[in-house]
Order: C-alpha cells, then sequence, then structure tokens
C-alpha cells in the first residue's frame, strides 16, 4: 500500500500487480485491501492524466477484481469517480488491452444495484464507446484473435447489463444494435454467441415492442426466430440456455407459431439442460418457470416432457444433502426456492399439472418446507401450494390428509411479511365450502387469527384475510356465523368497504359483507343493529353509484339484493331512498353483463315481495307471499322499469344470460295481467 | 453350443468388402485436415499446428499466438510451478480465476501439494490457514477436498507411504493442468477437448456394436490402425481345432 504513493513508477507498478494477483479469486484478501482503503488510493492513480498505462492496466484490473467482492465495494467505487476514468479508457483509440481491462472492471460493476441506476449519466456516453466496439467484431478477419474477440465479447455484456430500464431499451436498440448482434450470432464463436444472446434478451426483455421489432428481424433469408430457435437446440449447455431465454422473452407475444416452437424446442431443451451435470440449473428453472407463466399450453407441454417429475426430483436431491457437510446449502437454498417458484407457475392453471405434481408427492414436499428456516424458501412454498390447491378436487381429496394446515397456520403469524403474505394467500384457497380443511381451521381458533390479521399494516395480508373472511361466511352454520361476526365485527367491514381508493381491500370487504347478509337473517340483523339503516343505506349509494369500480358495483348491489331479498323490512329501507333506487335501476342496462346481470336480481329481489294479505295487513306480519300483488309495483313501474325490460328484449345483441334475468324479472310487471 | 449358433448367425465381411466399401464413403482430405489442426490447437502444439498449416495448406480459424500463452500456463503448473501458473492465467485474464471458485482452490491446492512435496510443512501450514481455509469455509462443497490435502502433512514428504500419494503423483498435476487448460479454452471460444479423441471412442464404440452381428476386419491397434481380418477360419480347420477328433484319426 505505501508503494502505491511511491514517486517510482516501477514500484507502483510492481505493487499494483502484487495486489492483483492477492486479490484474484480470494474474498478475504479483497477484503483486507478493502478495510486499507485502496478503492481511493487507486481513484487518485486513475484520476491523474500522466499515469502511465501500464499501471493503469494493472489499477483498472484490480478495479475489476474489488467489484467482485460485493455491494459496499461497488458502492465505494461508484462514488469515488473510478467509473470516469474507466469510460474515457474504453474511448475509441484506447490502449486496446486497457480497453479490455476497463470493459472488464465495468462488466463486474454493473450487476450490482447501487451501479445499475447510479451509471445513469454516463449512458450516452458509454453506448456509442461499447457500439464503436462491438463493431470491431464486424471488421474483424475470419481468424479467431483473442483481444479483438474478448472485447467485443465483453462490450456485449457492457450492454446487456445496462438494460435494466425501459428507456435504455429502446437508448441501446435505436443504436441498429441488433443488426450488428445478429451478424456475430452466425459467426459461431461460442463466447461471442452466449453474449449476443445475453443481449439480445437483456434487450427484449419485458419490452413489447422491441419484441415486435425482433419478429421482423431477417438474415440473409432467415428469421430471428429461426436463428435463436437453432441455437437453443446446441449442445453447448450455455448457448442452448441463452436462446432458451431470448425465445422464453418474445413468448410474451403470444405469438401462435412460435408458442408452438417453444413447446416443441424450447421446453424440452430445457429438460435436457436440467439434467446436465455440474450445469448451473437455477436459471434454467427460473427460465421454466417464466415461460410457463400464465400459459396453460406451454403448462401442459413442461409437464410432458417430464419437467415436474424432474423438479421434483431436484428437491428430493437436496433434502437428502441437507445435514451433509461439504454442500454449498445457501445454492441450495436459492434451487429449491426456484423450484417452488416454478412448480407454481407451472401448476397454476392446468388442473392435469397440479394432478401430476401432487401424484409425484410434491404436497409432501410443501409441508415439510413450511418449516424451512429460510423465509424465501417458507413464501415459495406457499406461493406453490396456493396453486395446486386450486383444485376442488386435490382440496378434496389429497389436502385433508397432507398435514398442511397446522403449518400453514403458523405461518399467518409469522414475522416476514413475505411470508405472512403468501401463507394468507394461500389460506384462502383452503376456506372455500368444498374445504375439508374449513372446519379443522375453526376448531384451530382461525377468526381470531383472522380478525388480528385484518388489523395489520400490511394491505396485502389484510386484503388476503379478507378474502378469507369472505369465502369462511359461505355455507355455514349460524353457530359459526355469529362468531365471526362477533369478532371481526361488522364496523370493520363497514370500515374497510367505505376506504377511498383501496379498490382491492374494499372488494373483498364489500364481499365479506355481502355473505354475512347471505342465507340467513341473522347477518342482516347483526348489520342493521351494528350500522343503523342510515348508515347501510349511505354505504349501499356509495358503491353502486355510477363512477364507482365495477367490480365494488358488482359486490354492492349483490349486497344490496342479499338484503332485499330475505327481509321485507329491511328491503323497505333499500325501496324507500330514491337515490339508491334509481342508481340500481339504471345499471339494468349497463354494457357490463355482470353489473347489469346483479342490477336485475336487485330488481328481482324487490319484486318478489308481495302485498300482505288483509288479515295479515291487520296484524302486521311480514309475508312474502301475501297476495299476488308485487309490493313495491308502484314505485319500480314509476320508473318505467316494464318498459325498459321490455326494450332490452327486443336487443339482438343482448347476452343469453342477461336476457334470462330480464324475462324473469319482467315476468313480476306482467303477473297481474295473465 | 450357444456361442457357435451365435457366431454362425454372423455377417461374414472380407477385407476387401470392407475396403471396397470404405472406399465409397466419400472424406474430404481438408476434413481430415481441420481435424488434425483442431487437436494439434486445442493440445496446445503451436511449433506442429504452425509447420501443418505451411505444410498442408490447412488455415487455422484460431490465431496460433494464443496458443503460446496457454502452453506455458500448462507447462507451469506441469512443472509445480503454481504461482507464475496463476500470475500468467491473471494477465491472461483476471475474471477466470474470480468467477471459478472450484478451479482457483484446485490450483492454490496444487501450490499446498508442491509445498508439502517440498518437504516445506511450516510454510504449506501456513498457506493452508491464510489462502485455502477461508476459500474453504467460503465454498463448503471444496472442504472435503482441502481436509484430503491437509491430511497429507500427517505423512512423509515423499508420499511413499501415504494412502494420498496419488495427490503428490504427476498425474493430478496433469489434472490441474487440463482443468486450468479447459478453461481458457473455454474463455477462447474453443472446445475444451480436442474431437479427435471422442472420434477414437465413437470408433470403439461402433466396432463394438458391429462385433455382435458380423466378422469384420476391425480395427484393434489404434495406433497402428490397421485393418484386421476377423473372420473365422476355413469350417474343417475349426472343426479340428474345436474337437482335437481329427488329429487323434491322423
Amino acid at each position: 500500500m505505501r508503494s502505491l504513493q511511491s514517486p517510482d513508477p516501477v514500484q507502483v507498478y510492481s505493487a499494483l500487480r502484487t495486489i492483483k494477483n492477492a486479490i484474484i479469486g480470494s474474498t478475504t484478501k479483497k477484503s483486507l485491501y478493502f478495510k486499507l482503503q485502496i478503492i481511493p488510493t487507486i481513484a487518485a492513480l486513475l484520476a491523474m492524466e500522466d499515469t502511465d498505462v501500464q499501471i493503469r492496466i494493472q489499477a483498472t484490473t484490480v478495479i475489476s477484481s474489488l467489484a467482485h467482492k460485493g455491494e459496499e465495494a461497488t458502492k465505494q467505487l461508484l462514488d469515488s469517480g473510478v467509473v470516469d476514468a474507466l469510460i474515457n479508457q474504453i474511448a475509441p483509440g484506447a490502449d486496446h488491452v486497457l480497453m479490455e481491462a476497463s470493459e472488464r472492471a465495468l462488466n463486474a460493476l454493473l450487476p450490482h444495484e447501487s451501479i445499475k441506476l447510479g451509471i445513469e449519466k454516463h449512458v450516452g456516453l458509454m453506448v456509442p464507446y461499447l457500439l464503436s466496439i462491438i463493431s470491431e467484431a464486424k471488421d474483424a478477419s475470419r481468424v479467431y484473435e483473442m483481444r479483438t474477440h474478448a472485447r467485443v465479447e465483453l462490450a456485449m455484456l457492457v450492454l446487456s447489463k445496462l438494460c435494466v430500464t425501459e428507456a435504455r431499451q429502446y437508448t441501446i436498440a435505436n443504436t441498429g444494435v441488433i443488426d450488428v448482434l445478429m451478424s456475430i450470432l452466425l459467426r459461431g464463436y461460442p463466447r461471442l454467441q452466449i453474449a449476443a444472446l445475453k443481449a439480445l434478451s437483456a434487450l427484449s426483455y419485458e419490452n413489447m415492442e422491441i419484441c415486435g421489432a425482433l419478429f421482423l428481424v431477417n438474415v440473409k433469408g432467415r428469421a430471428y426466430t429461426d436463428i435463436v430457435l437453432d441455437l437453443a437446440r446446441s449442445l453447448e449447455p450455455d448457448i442452448s440456455l441463452q436462446a432458451c431465454l431470448c425465445i422464453s422473452y418474445l413468448s410474451r407475444m403470444r405469438t401462435g407459431d412460435l408458442l408452438k416452437e417453444i413447446q416443441a424446442v424450447v421446453v424440452p431443451a430445457l429438460v435436457k439442460l436440467l439434467k446436465v451435470p455440474g450445469f448451473d440449473t437455477l436459471l434454467v428453472v427460473n427460465s421454466l418457470g417464466y415461460l410457463c407463466h400464465e400459459d396453460a399450453d406451454i403448462q401442459s407441454a413442461a409437464k410432458n416432457a417430464g419437467v415436474i417429475a424432474e423438479l421434483i426430483k431436484m428437491l428430493s436431491v437436496i433434502e437428502s444433502q441437507e445435514n451433509a457437510d461439504f454442500v454449498d446449502q445457501e445454492h441450495n437454498v436459492r434451487v429449491v426456492k426456484g423450484v417452488f417458484l416454478a412448480l407454481g407457475t407451472i401448476v397454476s392453471t392446468n388442473e392435469e399439472c397440479r394432478r401430476k405434481a401432487v401424484e409425484d408427492k410434491a404436497l409432501e414436499y410443501l409441508v415439510r418446507a413450511m418449516g424451512h428456516p429460510d423465509n424465501g424458501v417458507k413464501a415459495a412454498a406457499c406461493l406453490c401450494t396456493r396453486y395446486i390447491i386450486r383444485s376442488v378436487s386435490i382440496c378434496r381429496t389429497n389436502v385433508p390428509e397432507s398435514g398442511i394446515l397446522a403449518p400453514l397456520m403458523a405461518l399467518l403469524q409469522d414475522s416476514d411479511a413475505d411470508v405472512q403474505v403468501t401463507a394468507s394467500a394461500t389460506l384462502v384457497n383452503l376456506l372455500t365450502d368444498f374445504s375439508p380443511l374449513r372446519a379443522d381451521a375453526l376448531k384451530k381458533g382461525l377468526v381470531d387469527i383472522l380478525a388480528r390479521l385484518l388489523e395489520s399494516q400490511n394491505n396485502m395480508v389484510c386484503r388476503n384475510a379478507l378474502w378469507s373472511v369472505r369465502n369462511l361466511l359461505v355455507s355455514i352454520d349460524d353457530d359459526t356465523r355469529r362468531e365471526i361476526i362477533e369478532k371481526i365485527r361488522i364496523e370493520k367491514l363497514f370500515a374497510i368497504s367505505s376506504l377511498p381508493h383501496q379498490t382491492f381491500l374494499q372488494e373483498h370487504a364489500l364481499g365479506a359483507l355481502r355473505n354475512v347478509v347471505a342465507d340467513s337473517l341473522i347477518g342482516i340483523q347483526a348489520v342493521f343493529d351494528a350500522m343503523g339503516s342510515a348508515r347501510v343505506i349511505e354505504l349501499l349509494r356509495q358503491v353502486v353509484r355510477a363512477d364507482a369500480d365495477m367490480v365494488i358495483k358488482v359486490h354492492g348491489l349483490y349486497l344490496a339484493n342479499n338484503i332485499a331479498v330475505r327481509s321485507q323490512e329491511h328491503c323497505e329501507s333499500i325501496v324507500c331512498d330514491e337515490e339508491l333506487l334509481q342508481a340500481i335501476v339504471s345499471h339494468i342496462t349497463s354494457a357490463s353483463s355482470e353489473v347489469a346481470i346483479a342490477a336485475l336480481w336487485c330488481i328481482d329481489s324487490i319484486a318478489s315481495h308481495r302485498m300482505p294479505a288483509q288479515s295479515q295487513r291487520e296484524s302486521d306480519i311480514e309475508s312474502v307471499d301475501g297476495s299476488d300483488s308485487c309490493r313495491y309495483m308502484d314505485k319500480l313501474g314509476g320508473l318505467g322499469i316494464q318498459a325498459t325490460l321490455e326494450r332490452m328484449l327486443d336487443e339482438p345483441n343482448l347476452s343469453l344470460e342477461v336476457r334470462d334475468r330480464v324475462r324473469s324479472c319482467l315476468d313480476y310487471f306482467l303477473a297481474p295481467e295473465t | 453350443m450357444t456361442m457357435s449358433t451365435s457366431s454362425s448367425s454372423k455377417q461374414n465381411i472380407s477385407l476387401e468388402e470392407w475396403e471396397s466399401k470404405m472406399a465409397e464413403v466419400p472424406i474430404a482430405k481438408s476434413d481430415l485436415n481441420q481435424l488434425i489442426m483442431n487437436y494439434l490447437i486445442i493440445e496446445g502444439y503451436k511449433d506442429a499446428a504452425e509447420k501443418f498449416s505451411e505444410e498442408s495448406g490447412q488455415h487455422s480459424s484460431v490465431d496460433l499466438g494464443s496458443i503460446e500463452e496457454r502452453m506455458q500456463i500448462r507447462f507451469a503448473v506441469q512443472n509445480g510451478d503454481i504461482k507464475t501458473a496463476i500470475e500468467r492465467v491473471n494477465d491472461l485474464n483476471p475474471d477466470i480465476l474470480d468467477t471459478d471458485p472450484r478451479l482457483y482452490f484446485h490450483l492454490q491446492q496444487q501450490h499446498l501439494i508442491e509445498l508439502i512435496r517440498q518437504g516445506n510443512a511450516e510454510e504449506a501450514l501456513e498457506f493452508a490457514q491464510e489462502e485455502l481455509a477461508p476459500h474453504g469455509e467460503e465454498h463448503p462443497e471444496l472442504l472435503r477436498e482441502l481436509e484430503k490435502t491437509m491430511a497429507l502433512l500427517a505423512f512423509d514428504a515423499a508420499g511413499t507411504r501415504s494412502p494420498l500419494a496419488e495427490l503428490l503423483d504427476f498425474a493430478h498435476r496433469q489434472k490441474t493442468a487440463n482443468e486450468l487448460n479447459a478453461a481458457l479454452l473455454a474463455a477462447h471460444s474453443q472446445p475444451r477437448e480436442p474431437k479427435l479423441p471422442a472420434l477414437l471412442q465413437l470408433l470403439a464404440w461402433t466396432q463394438e456394436q458391429l462385433d455382435e452381428k458380423a466378422n469384420y476386419p476391425r480395427i484393434t491397434n489404434i495406433v497402428s490402425a490397421v485393418l484386421e481380418d476377423q473372420r473365422p477360419p476355413p469350417k474343417d480347420a475349426a472343426g479340428a481345432a474345436a474337437t482335437g477328433g481329427g488329429t487323434q484319426r491322423a
């Protein structure tokens, strides 16, 4: 370190070389020099204009190695201003060895969070420099030239790592780099092909416009997709993987022909990569997960190619290494997490895939993973479980014996927010009316836990708890309904239902309220007792008004319907509120059939109340079937509903479901005449 | 009896037939030259590659200058001079050892072995504590190999009585050199292994498959590559050899 301050350039050079050879490969030595404040010293050397090029090469290589140390060193390197020097050193005309060393340093720095965006102000200068280096490949002779190829490869890798924002993707794509990358892809040098594929996938990641542009790329009569699909078949695992990633990103375009190619080429290629000894399978697993996202056909192809079995085999191998020495357990944890996430994606929509996962004992691994010390694994296991138990038959048959309830309920109270979110989301699917575990969960104090979760500061946890309450209220006995009403509290559900700009919470609070008042007078009475008629009507007015969100409107209309259908007394409150009644009626002609059907049910329920028979009128006893005439015919008739319903029936494009409902409503208005 | 039946059901192909069939397969001389050039480059025979290029007119797709550096590194490992090898690798491509902890560990392990071989037990111990142990902590999957190497210290330097003598064998240096060479080749977009040995393996496998179906002129000695006729001897001679009865009758 003292020699670095020497006025003798030979001593400085020699010291830098010694440090370089000490820190390369050694984290301990990197930490040691980091503590000795090597970064400011090196930054000062690079900032001086007259520093010898050989010293610069050694100093830059030291930076490159220090960048591998991690985020802390990277942050200090960024703050020290070395990035300016590195960029100057890749400018056209710079010494080629220095240029290569600087590219290496930038390539090592860029994966770190602090520099990803911290380098923004330099992007404008860097991109043309990098493009100029990449273009060297076009002019190079067909002979492999080590140094030129290394520079071109590194420039492509740096470029790919710059693509972390959409704006940068466009900036880089607009330089015409895609054509150059394509020509490199066809040159056949594996390292260059891998780097070019990385650049192309970074440019197209989640960017539909660039994906669209890539679809149109054609080199010597061959389309981009054909060229990359050929590379996906490569025997070289890295090339195959990077090509698969490129195609995966294009899959978001949902183009029929490409999706077929993905099923025929990419999925089998990825399965093959899972089996390559010594190959890091984590990227392959992640890639499979990405590819299968929301595409039932690809999920099915993955199942048929043996992906589910292969993923579960990986879990089995890792489990067998759990207590073994000499195993990189951290890496195993990352793989397990990746496997659960990929498996979750594959089973998210396809029933056959879920069935296969269960046949291969996925539930056993998931239950055990819920007790894993790593929060990421626990959260991923919950997510995967959530998708598997979307299946009614699995929920009925395999889940009750899986032993999943106890660990899942424990995770509802986990200290990690992500775990709580995914565990509570999974719970939602266990509380459907057909789930045998619902009764066990209630016995284990589920309602108390849900009441606590509703107080969570985390909105996602709160949403999931509301959703669970909503599901729990379907087809339950009166005692449980009373317990829920008492512990969850109507006031709480009302308060959330009235929250402005929180549609995702409002939706489930209203859904829960809708179910509280469904099927039983107990719930209706509890709501009116707790809130009073005026506040109930005020809430209904608020949620069914024209500018409310569609989902909220639907829940509001069904809430009104459930109140109206069961209790004439409370139906009266709805009918007597002109504003509310008019809002409901206005929705029967809604462009959304869902809203229209909900409004028509409301009208149907209101119209279903009959005038009491004379004797009953005198004794003021409520009756639905007291006489043939509709109690609210005058009110409803005054709003011109009959004419509206008749006009709707004349509309040729009216959906069958709405038409059915319209006819049913119209029966009430036509009944006296018939 | 079964052997005889099986043998008799095999197709017999004469040397003439075989050679005539072989002559029908078009094999371009340039392909063979390319195969040889590939072997010379990957194995690092720079001078031979240059001479071969001159004589055969076969142009290399690789800058032959890059072979030189790779070979110097390989020789350094083969000579047990690991420090020089590491320095040269770092000059050539500093990312190789910074991104491949297993390879870095194997080079450090080889250096430790060299210290033990030289009888520098104290230096070896210090090196293991300072360099290898922290690396092993970071990469627990390498700890087993480290433990095994450290066990060498318990035996005499000559290693003849050591159950771990294999570590002191030249073959271990060669193994480390090969691993490093493969990494350097991969870093230079070159295949990790030449194509020729793989082709010879394919030849052996194909002959094994064919052996079950036919008696044909096969290559038994890969070095001489002579086609040897494998057909059974004429029937009478075979009968005499099998029973010995004929001889008695004579």
